[in-house]
C-alpha cells in the first residue's frame, strides 16, 4: 500500500477559492489507521444567483457517509458555532460529470429526479413509494450547499475554516455525532431489508394515490389537449397535437399500411419476370460471393496478425 | 497476505513467463489493443524468376520411377540446390539464422512453391462442379464445395504453406550423411556364411555390436548359417522422398532401405523367424561397418522398427561437432533409419497370409493362423512396391501430397502413428490407404477417391472410409483377394491391398483401431456443423492429454500386464456398457546400444488405461446377468466373475445371475471397485496392487453432491406455485404464463437451494408472471409499474387467503430508475423455497421503445429508457427463455449442471464472480456441451469443467463472438449465426476500443449477444479471466494427471490493492452479538425477527452494490459472492495525480505541485478505505491495504 501522500508532499490549504479544510478521521477496528479527508469549502456564486446565495457556503468533496446532524455539528462544535438552515447533499447520481457549482433546489432534500418523471411530479408528491433506507449516502467526492441562518454566519463560518485550515487545527469528524445517526453496517443492511417490505397496507394507500392522481392528471391533460386542438393561439393557428379521433395508434397504423403497400407493390411483378432481373440477381449472388471471400481472406488476415501463424499446436 | 503455496497465478507465473505480463490485475490495466500494432507486415517477396519456378515446381516428375536413390541424390538436389541459391541471392541473411527459425526465407520458399500450383488446383476444382455458377473474378478461389467454406480453405492454405516440407540445413545435412552411408555400405566387405554362435561370437569381439535377435532368439544348434554380402540395393524410402511429412516435426526422419540379396535366403526362411534372424544379423554387419567408418560423427543405436519387436533397425543421428570458434555446434536435427528389406520375390505370398500359420509349434503342425507375423514380413518385401505406390499417386493426383500431410496432422495431433503403440495407423498408412482408394474400393471395384479432389475433399473421404466402414468386421479390399481374406479377418481391421497381397492396417490394435473411427466419425461431425469452424479442432488442438479426452485414467506398470490384448478385451466385458470407451496408451520402444542385448518389448513403462463413462449407467450397483435357466451362459458368467456373481431373485420374480457393488459414495467408486476386482482376479494380485487409479476428483469440490437432484425441491415448489396462482378466484386479468427466470430453477446455482428452514436462509428464485392482454393498463412506464404493484398486491391477498403454508409479501426495489420494474411478491412457502415474481408487461417494451426515437426528450431521459429498456428485454424476454433451454439441456446431458456449477465456482474462486454474468457462465459450460468439437459432449464434470477452461483460455472475444445452440434441435440455423456475427462486428466497429461491450455471447434464445455483458465486464476483467484461464490450461498441460484439482482454484490476494476481509455476519451466518450494548436501536430488534423476513436478505451484496455505486469510477470491486468472504480492490489508474478541480469523482488530497504554482489532486487512498471500513462496520472483519 502507498503510503498516504501528505506525509512526503506538503498538502495545500487552499486551492483556487476553495479553503482545504482538513478533517481527521478517527481509526475503526477493522481500519485501525488515522487518515485525514480534505474538505473544500467556499462561499457559494452559482451562475444563477438567487436570495439565498449570500448565506450559502459550497463543499466539495464531502465524506459519503455525512448526514445534516454531521455538517451540522461540524460548523457549531469545532468552527465558530454558525447555525445552519439547511445542507442540500448533491443528488443527481450521474454516471461521471456532476455540474458545479449545483444550485440550490427547491424541493427539499428529495433527490433529483429525472425528467421522464416530471411530467407526473404532481403525482409523485402525493403517491410517492416508502422509502426503503434509513440513511443515504453520498457518491464519492460529491458535494452539498450549507445554507445558513443569515450572511453573518456563514462568513463566520468560513472564517473559522480558513483559520483552521491556516493554522493547522484538528478537526475531528463524527466521533459523537455517529452515535446520534443512524447505524452503520449490517444493522442498517438489516434496516433497508425490512424497510423494502413496506406494509402491504401503506403501499397500497401510496398505490391508490398515485393512480388517482395519475388518472386526474391523464384526464387534465386530454382535456388540455382537446382545447389546443379546437383553439387557435393568439396568431391564429391551431397547435397539431396528438391523439385527434382516431386514437394515439393511428402514426403507428399508418406506418404499417405503407409497408403494406410496398410489399404489394413488390409482389405485383415477380421476381423473376424480366430477364433483366434473372441477370441481376445472379450477378449480385456473385458479387456476394466475392464480397464474402473477400471477408474471409480479411479476417484470415487479421486472424494471423492476432495469433501468428497457422501451425499444428 | 500470501496465497497458499500451490497457487495457481503464482505456479503459472514462474512456469509460463509469457502469460506473467497478462496475470496482475494491475497490469491488466495497462493492456490495451496492442497486438493491433505489432508490426506484423512480412515481406513475401515474389521476386524469383518464372523459369526457375517452374522448374522447381516439376522437380517431382523429373524423378523417375521409384524414386531411386540416385536421382534423387543428384537431379533433384540440383535442383533443390539451385532453388535455394535463389534465396540466397535475395535474402541473404535469413540462411544464417537458424533453419527452423521461421523467417523470410520460409516464406519464399513457400510461397514460390504454392503460387502456381494453387492456380492450377483452384482450375482442377472448377472443372467438376461447372454446374454451379462460379464467380472467374478471383481465378476460381471461391470454393464452391470442394471445401468447407471459404475460410475453411484459406486456412488449409496457410497451413499447408506452414507445414510443407522444404528444403533447410537440415535436410541438406541428412542427404549428404546419405550418400556418405551409401558408400560406406556399398563398400563394406561380405562375411562368409557361420553359424549363429560363431556369428555372434565375432561380431561382438570384432566391432562389439550384438546380433538384436528378436525374441525367442535362435536355438544354439541351428542347422540354417547366417551370412552378409552386399546389399542389392539400396533406396532412400518414406515421407522424406515423397515429400508427405510435416515439416513441424521436431526431428527429420528419413527411411533408408537396405535391400538383402536373395542370395541369403532360403526357400523356407519365412518360417519359424529365419528371415528374421537373417535380418538381424544382416543389420548388425551393417551397423558394424557404419560404426567402423563414421564412429566419430554419427551416433548409432538400434530401435525397434515401428516397435515391431520382429525387425530392429539401425538409427543414425549425427553428434554434436566443434565449431570453427571452439564451440560445440549443436547437432542437425534428423535421423536416419537404416531399414534392411528383401525383394518382393524372395517368398511366395500366398503362404504369407493372413490365415497362415508360419511359427510351427514344436509338438503339432495346424496351429494358429499367425497374422502379425507374416504381414510384418510381408512390409519387408513391399518396401519399394509401397514407395511406388505413393509416388504414383502422388503424381497422378494433384492434392495427394497435400492430403497427406493433412491426413498426417489430424493423426498426430490425435496421437496415432505407425508404431504400434502409437495405434499403427500413421502416415504411412494414410498415404498408401488414399494411393489405394484412388485405385479401387468402392462398389464394383471402382474407386473411392478421384484424382480431381481437392486436398480437403481427399482428405475428407478418406475419413469417411474410416467412419463407414467397420473394417474389423467386414475388410476393405482393393484390387482382387486370394480367395480367403474375408474369412481371416478375426476382429482386428483390414485394408487388403490385392496387388501386393498385404493388410494395411497389420499393426493397428483393437482399442486404436475404435479410436480412429470414433475421431474420424466426430471430425466429419464437426466438419458437418456449418456453424463451427472445424478448423482448429480438426488440425491446431492437440488431442493427448487424458484429463481433457477421458474421464478416468486407470494407471498400471507394464511388467503386470504382459497381455494387453486379453486386459482390453476382460475390462472390455466386465464393465459393459458402464463405459463408453476403453483407450489404451501404450509406451513407446526404448531404442538400445549396439553392444547390448534387445530389451524386450516395452517391458518398461506405463500403461495407461483412458476410461469415458457412461454417465448413466456408471454407478449403478446392481448389475443383471444370465437368467438361472440358461446354464451355460451362466457358467461363463460364473467362470468370468468368480466368487462375485451371485444367484438373486429379483422383484420381477426373475431368478439370474447377478452382480452387487458397494455404492461408491463411502469409498471407492463402483467403476474402480469393478476394474480392481477384475484386474485382481483376471491378471495378478500384483497388478491390482500396484494399479492406480484416477476417479473424478473435482466432483467432490461441489457440495452437496453433483446430482441434480438437489434441486428437485425447488422445481417440485415451482410447479405448485403455479398450480397455486393460476387456482385462484377473481383475480382483474387472467393468468397467461408463469415463467422461472433464476439459475436455481435451471439447476445451475452453485449451492443447490437450502430446503430446510433456519439452517440457511434461502435465496428467492426469480419468476415472471404474465397476465392477458387488456386495454385497462395505464400507457405510462411510471404509472404501469405502480399497477404492477397494485395487481401484486392484490395476488397477494388472495394468496394469503387461499394458500396454506405459504407467506407473501411486497418488496420494493430499483428506487432510483421509477421506469423499471418498482416492486415484486416475494412468496416464501414453508418447507423452504422462496420465490420473487414480477409481473411481465408487454406494453412497457413499446413505450420504451417510443421513448428512445423521441428526439424531444434529454439525452439523460434516453438513457434511462435504454437502460429501461435492456432490462426489460434481459428480465422478461430472454432469462425466461434461457432459464427453460439450460434446464432442458441439463436434464439431457447429466454432467452439464455440475460443471456448470463447478465453472462458476472457479469464476467466484478468483473473485470474477461480480463482473461476469452467471448466464454467461452458462452459455461458456453449454457450449462445451452442444458444440464439443473435437470431442464428444462430456460425460464427467472433470472432462466438462477442463474443456471449459480449456477452451476459455483459447477464446479470442476480441474477434470472436460466443455463439450457443441452446436448443439441441439445431434451431439456430447459419443465416441467424451470420446476422449475429454482423452484429458483432458492428459492434465491434462502433466501440473499438471495447469500453461497452467486451464478452459478446449469443444463443438462439438471444440474438442479441450483448443482454447479460452490455458494460460489464470490462476489458481488464476478461483479459485477467483469459489470463487466469491461460495459466490454468498451462497447468492442467503441465502436470497432466498429476493436476491438483484445488489448485486450479485459489489465486493470491497479493495481486490487489487492498482487500476487505469480511465477517461472519456478511454472510448471514451468526445473529449480531449484543455485546455493544446498543440494543435500544429499533434496527437490531429486526434481527430477531423470524425467519420468513430474513430471506433473501445478503448484506454482502448489498454492501458490494453500494460500494461500486459509490467508488465505482475510482475503484475496481472483485468479489466472489458467497465463495470466498472478500472484497478486493484496485484503484483505477485513471486517479493518477492531476491538477485539481471540483468535480473529481473521488475523495482527493490537495498537494502543493512542485513548481508552487498549482495544486495537484491525488487520490485520498487512506480516507477513502477509513470511509469504506466506516460503511461496512461490522461487516468488515479487516481492511487488508
Amino acid at each position: 500500500m502507498v503510503p498516504m501522500p501528505s506525509k512526503h508532499h506538503a498538502v495545500a490549504n487552499a486551492v483556487n477559492e476553495f479553503t482545504v479544510l482538513p478533517l481527521a478521521l478517527p481509526p475503526t477496528s477493522s481500519f485501525p489507521k488515522k487518515a485525514t479527508h480534505y474538505l473544500y469549502l467556499r462561499p457559494n456564486a452559482p451562475k444563477l444567483p438567487t436570495a439565498d446565495t449570500p448565506r450559502e457556503v459550497f463543499l466539495v468533496n464531502v465524506p459519503v457517509d455525512s448526514t445534516e446532524t454531521h455538517i451540522r455539528a461540524l460548523f457549531a462544535g469545532q468552527l465558530g458555532g454558525s447555525r445552519i438552515d439547511r445542507v442540500d447533499f448533491e443528488g443527481a447520481r450521474a454516471g461521471k460529470g456532476i455540474t458545479a457549482p449545483v444550485t440550490s433546489v427547491k424541493k427539499g432534500r428529495k433527490r433529483k429526479r429525472t425528467d421522464a418523471e416530471g411530467n407526473v411530479s404532481t403525482a409523485e408528491e402525493v403517491g410517492k413509494l416508502p422509502e426503503t433506507w434509513d440513511r443515504e449516502l453520498h457518491r464519492s467526492g460529491g458535494t452539498a450547499i450549507v445554507t445558513f441562518v443569515d450572511k453573518a454566519s456563514s462568513d463566520l463560518a468560513m472564517k473559522e475554516a480558513r483559520k483552521a485550515a491556516k493554522a493547522g487545527q484538528e478537526i475531528q469528524w463524527s466521533l459523537v455525532i455517529e452515535a446520534q445517526a443512524k447505524l452503520l453496517g449490517s444493522a442498517r443492511y438489516t434496516a433497508h431489508h425490512s424497510l423494502a417490505y413496506p406494509d402491504s397496507a401503506v403501499l397500497q394507500q401510496s398505490v391508490d394515490d398515485f393512480m388517482t392522481a395519475f388518472s386526474a392528471q391523464e384526464s387534465a391533460r386530454s382535456r388540455a389537449l382537446t382545447k389546443q386542438r379546437s383553439v387557435p393561439d393568439s396568431d391564429g393557428f391551431v397547435t397539431v397535437t396528438r391523439g385527434g379521433r382516431a386514437g394515439p395508434a393511428r402514426e403507428e397504423e399508418a406506418r404499417e399500411k405503407g409497408e403494406e403497400l410496398k410489399k404489394r407493390e413488390k409482389q405485383r411483378v415477380g421476381e423473376d419476370f424480366y430477364r433483366f432481373q434473372t441477370r441481376e440477381k445472379r450477378k449480385a449472388e456473385q458479387m456476394d460471393l466475392v464480397k464474402g471471400f473477400e471477408e474471409d481472406r480479411r479476417r484470415l488476415e487479421e486472424m494471423r496478425k492476432r495469433r501468428g501463424k497457422v501451425r499444428p499446436e | 497476505m500470501h496465497g497458499g503455496p500451490q497457487s495457481l497465478v503464482s505456479l503459472a507465473s514462474r512456469k509460463v513467463p509469457v502469460t506473467i505480463h497478462t496475470l496482475s490485475p494491475r497490469e491488466i490495466w495497462d493492456f490495451d489493443l496492442t497486438y493491433a500494432h505489432t508490426p506484423t507486415d512480412r515481406r513475401v517477396n515474389m521476386a524469383v524468376p518464372a523459369s526457375k519456378r517452374r522448374k522447381i515446381e516439376h522437380e517431382s516428375s523429373e524423378e523417375d520411377d521409384g524414386a531411386s536413390f540416385a536421382s534423387f541424390g543428384e537431379s533433384d538436389s540440383e535442383a533443390d540446390h539451385e532453388a535455394e541459391q535463389d534465396v540466397d541471392v535475395d535474402n541473404a541473411n535469413d540462411l544464417e539464422g537458424d533453419v527452423s527459425d521461421d523467417g523470410d526465407e520460409e516464406e519464399q520458399a513457400t510461397g514460390r512453391g504454392s503460387a502456381p500450383k494453387q492456380s492450377r488446383k483452384a482450375q482442377n476444382e472448377d472443372r467438376p462442379k461447372s454446374q454451379k455458377p462460379v464467380s472467374a473474378s478471383d481465378g476460381g478461389a471461391l470454393t464452391a464445395g470442394s471445401f468447407k467454406s471459404n475460410m475453411f480453405r484459406l486456412q488449409v492454405d496457410e497451413l499447408l504453406q506452414q507445414i510443407r516440407p522444404r528444403r533447410g540445413k537440415r535436410e541438406e545435412s541428412a542427404e549428404q550423411a546419405l550418400h556418405a552411408l551409401k558408400r560406406t555400405i556399398e563398400g563394406s566387405a561380405p562375411r562368409p556364411a557361420c553359424s549363429v554362435v560363431e556369428a555372434e561370437r565375432e561380431l561382438l569381439t570384432s566391432s562389439k555390436v550384438t546380433i538384436p535377435f528378436p525374441n525367442p532368439r535362435p536355438p544354439k544348434d541351428a542347422k540354417y548359417k547366417l551370412e552378409y554380402a552386399k546389399p542389392a540395393n539400396i533406396n532412400v524410402v518414406g515421407s522424406f522422398v515423397l515429400k508427405t511429412s510435416s515439416r513441424t516435426k521436431e526431428t527429420l526422419d528419413v527411411d533408408m532401405s537396405v535391400t538383402m540379396p536373395s542370395s541369403l535366403f532360403q526357400d523356407k526362411d519365412y518360417l519359424n523367424y529365419r528371415y528374421f534372424y537373417k535380418r538381424a544379423y544382416y543389420l548388425a554387419c551393417i551397423a558394424a561397418a557404419v560404426q567402423q567408418a563414421h564412429s566419430g560423427e554419427y551416433d548409432l543405436c538400434m530401435q525397434s522398427f515401428r516397435d515391431d519387436g520382429l525387425k530392429p533397425v539401425l538409427v543414425i543421428a549425427p553428434k554434436e561437432s566443434l565449431g570453427r570458434g571452439g564451440d560445440i555446434k549443436p547437432a542437425p536435427n534428423w535421423r536416419i533409419n537404416v531399414l534392411p528389406c528383401v525383394g518382393a520375390d524372395v517368398f511366395p505370398a500366398d503362404k504369407l497370409l493372413p490365415s497362415r500359420n508360419c511359427v510351427r509349434p514344436a509338438e503339432h503342425a495346424g496351429a494358429e493362423p499367425t497374422p502379425s507375423y507374416n504381414s510384418s514380413l510381408r512390409a519387408d518385401m513391399l518396401m519399394a512396391q509401397s514407395l511406388k505406390l505413393v509416388h504414383s499417386a502422388a503424381t497422378t493426383c494433384d492434392a495427394f501430397r497435400d492430403a497427406c500431410m493433412l491426413g498426417s496432422t489430424w493423426l498426430r495431433q490425435r496421437g496415432l502413428g505407425s508404431s504400434i503403440s502409437a495405434g499403427g495407423v500413421g502416415n504411412f498408412e494414410w498415404a498408401a490407404l488414399m494411393a489405394l482408394l484412388l485405385q479401387g474400393g468402392g462398389n464394383n471395384g471402382k474407386p473411392i477417391l478421384s484424382e480431381r479432389y481437392s486436398s480437403y475433399q481427399l482428405f475428407k473421404a478418406s475419413l469417411q472410409v474410416f467412419a463407414m466402414k467397420d473394417m474389423s468386421k467386414q475388410a476393405v479390399i482393393i484390387g482382387q483377394a486370394a480367395g480367403d481374406v474375408r474369412a481371416a479377418a478375426t476382429g482386428l481391421p483390414m485394408v487388403w491391398d490385392g496387388a501386393r497381397s498385404h493388410n494395411l492396417l497389420y499393426k493397428v490394435q483393437p482399442w486404436a483401431y475404435l479410436q480412429l473411427r470414433r475421431e474420424a466419425r466426430n471430425t466429419l461431425e464437426m466438419l458437418g456443423d456449418q456453424l463451427y469452424d472445424g478448423f482448429d479442432a480438426t488440425f491446431i488442438l492437440r488431442l493427448n492429454n487424458p484429463l481433457l479426452c477421458t474421464d478416468r485414467v486407470l494407471e498400471l506398470s507394464v511388467e503386470t500386464v504382459k497381455d494387453q490384448r486379453k486386459l482390453y478385451d476382460i475390462l472390455k466385458q466386465g464393465l459393459g456398457d458402464r463405459v463408453n470407451q476403453l483407450h489404451f496408451r501404450l509406451p513407446s520402444g526404448q531404442s538400445w546400444q549396439l553392444s547390448a542385448a534387445a530389451p524386450e518389448y516395452a517391458s518398461r513403462g506405463i500403461l495407461q488405461i483412458g476410461i469415458v463413462i457412461n454417465p448413466k449407467t456408471v454407478d449403478r450397483t446392481v448389475d443383471h446377468g444370465p437368467t438361472a435357466e440358461n446354464k451355460t451362459e451362466a457358467n461363463s458368467f460364473r467362470k468370468f466373475w468368480g466368487e462375485k456373481a451371485e444367484l438373486r431373485r429379483f422383484k420381477d420374480g426373475s431368478i439370474s445371475e447377478s452382480l452387487v457393488w458397494a455404492s461408491g459414495e463411502a469409498g471407492q467408486s463402483v467403476l474402480e471397485q469393478i476394474v480392481r476386482f477384475l484386474i485382481k482376479r483376471h491378471v495378478s494380485e500384483a497388478a491390482e496392487a500396484a494399479a492406480s487409479f484416477m476417479s473424478d476428483a473435482f466432483s467432490p469440490m461441489l457440495r452437496p453432491g453433483v446430482s441434480n437432484a438437489t434441486f428437485q425441491p425447488i422445481v417440485d415448489a415451482f410447479k405448485q406455485l403455479e398450480t397455486d396462482v393460476k387456482g385462484l378466484e377473481d383475480l382483474p386479468l387472467s393468468v397467461r404464463q408463469i415463467m422461472p427466470a433464476d439459475a436455481q430453477l435451471r439447476y445451475s446455482s452453485i449451492q443447490p437451494p437450502a430446503t430446510v428452514p433456519n439452517r440457511h436462509r434461502p435465496m428467492p428464485a426469480d419468476v415472471t408472471i404474465q397476465f392477458e392482454g387488456s386495454a385497462r393498463w395505464p400507457d405510462e412506464l411510471v404509472a404501469i409499474q405502480r399497477t404492477k404493484i397494485a395487481f401484486l398486491l392484490n395476488i397477494s391477498d388472495k394468496m394469503r387467503e387461499a394458500v396454506n403454508g405459504a407467506t407473501t409479501r411486497i418488496g420494493l426495489e430499483n428506487r432510483d430508475h421509477d421506469i423499471l420494474n418498482q416492486g415484486f411478491l416475494e412468496i416464501v412457502y414453508d418447507a423452504g423455497p422462496a420465490f420473487r415474481m414480477r409481473v411481465h408487461h408487454d406494453r412497457e417494451q413499446t413505450l420504451l421503445e417510443r421513448q428512445l426515437k423521441d428526439k424531444s426528450l434529454a439525452p439523460s431521459a434516453k438513457e434511462a429508457a435504454a437502460v429501461g429498456l435492456a432490462t426489460f428485454k434481459r428480465n422478461y424476454l430472454r432469462t425466461p427463455g434461457h432459464t427453460q433451454a439450460i434446464a432442458g439441456l441439463c436434464s439431457r446431458y447429466p454432467a452439464l449442471s455440475a460443471t456448470i456449477r463447478l465453472t462458476k465456482k472457479w469464476f467466484c474462486s478468483h473473485l470474477l464472480a461480480y463482473h461476469i454474468p452467471e448466464e454467461v457462465v452458462e452459455l461458456m459450460v453449454a457450449r462445451t456441451f452442444v458444440q464439443p468439437w473435437p470431442w464428444q459432449a462430456p460425460s464427467s464434470v472433470q472432462t466438462g469443467f477442463l474443456r471449459t477452461l480449456h477452451w476459455l483460455s483459447r477464446w479470442d472475444w476480441r474477434a470472436e463472438p460466443l455463439i450457443v445452440d441452446l436448443s439441441g434441435s439445431a434451431e439456430l440455423k447459419q443465416y441467424d449465426v451470420q446476422s449475429i456475427k454482423t452484429r458483432f462486428e458492428a459492434w465491434r466497429k462502433l466501440d473499438p476500443s471495447m469500453n461497452r461491450i467486451v464478452l459478446f455471447a449469443a444463443s438462439n434464445i438471444d440474438t442479441d449477444g450483448t443482454t447479460y455483458t452490455d458494460g460489464r465486464p470490462s476489458r481488464v476483467i476478461a483479459s485477467r479471466m483469459t489470463a487466469l484461464a491461460k495459466a490454468a490450461s498451462a497447468q492442467i498441460e503441465e502436470l497432466q494427471l498429476s493436476l491438483e484439482p484445488a489448485s486450479l482454484f485459489s489465486s493470491p490476494l497479493d495481486d490487489y490493492d487492498f482487500v476487505l476481509h469480511l465477517s461472519a455476519v456478511a454472510w448471514g451466518g451468526n445473529k449480531r452479538s449484543s455485546s455493544k450494548g446498543r440494543t435500544a436501536f429499533k434496527n437490531l430488534e429486526l434481527a430477531s425477527l423470524d425467519d420468513t423476513s430474513s430471506v433473501g436478505f445478503d448484506p454482502a451484496a448489498l454492501f458490494l452494490d453500494e460500494l461500486q455505486d459509490l467508488y465505482g469510477s475510482a475503484v475496481l470491486f472483485f468479489s466472489g459472492g458467497a465463495e470466498r468472504p472478500v472484497i478486493a480492490g484496485l484503484w483505477n489508474p485513471q486517479t493518477a495525480p492531476r491538477s485539481w478541480k471540483v468535480n473529481l469523482a473521488y475523495s482527493t488530497v490537495p498537494v502543493k505541485a512542485a513548481n508552487a504554482e498549482g495544486v495537484q489532486a491525488r487520490i485520498n487512498k487512506d480516507a477513502i478505505l477509513s470511509e469504506i471500513a466506516r460503511l461496512g462496520g461490522d461487516l468488515i472483519e479487516r481492511v487488508v491495504a
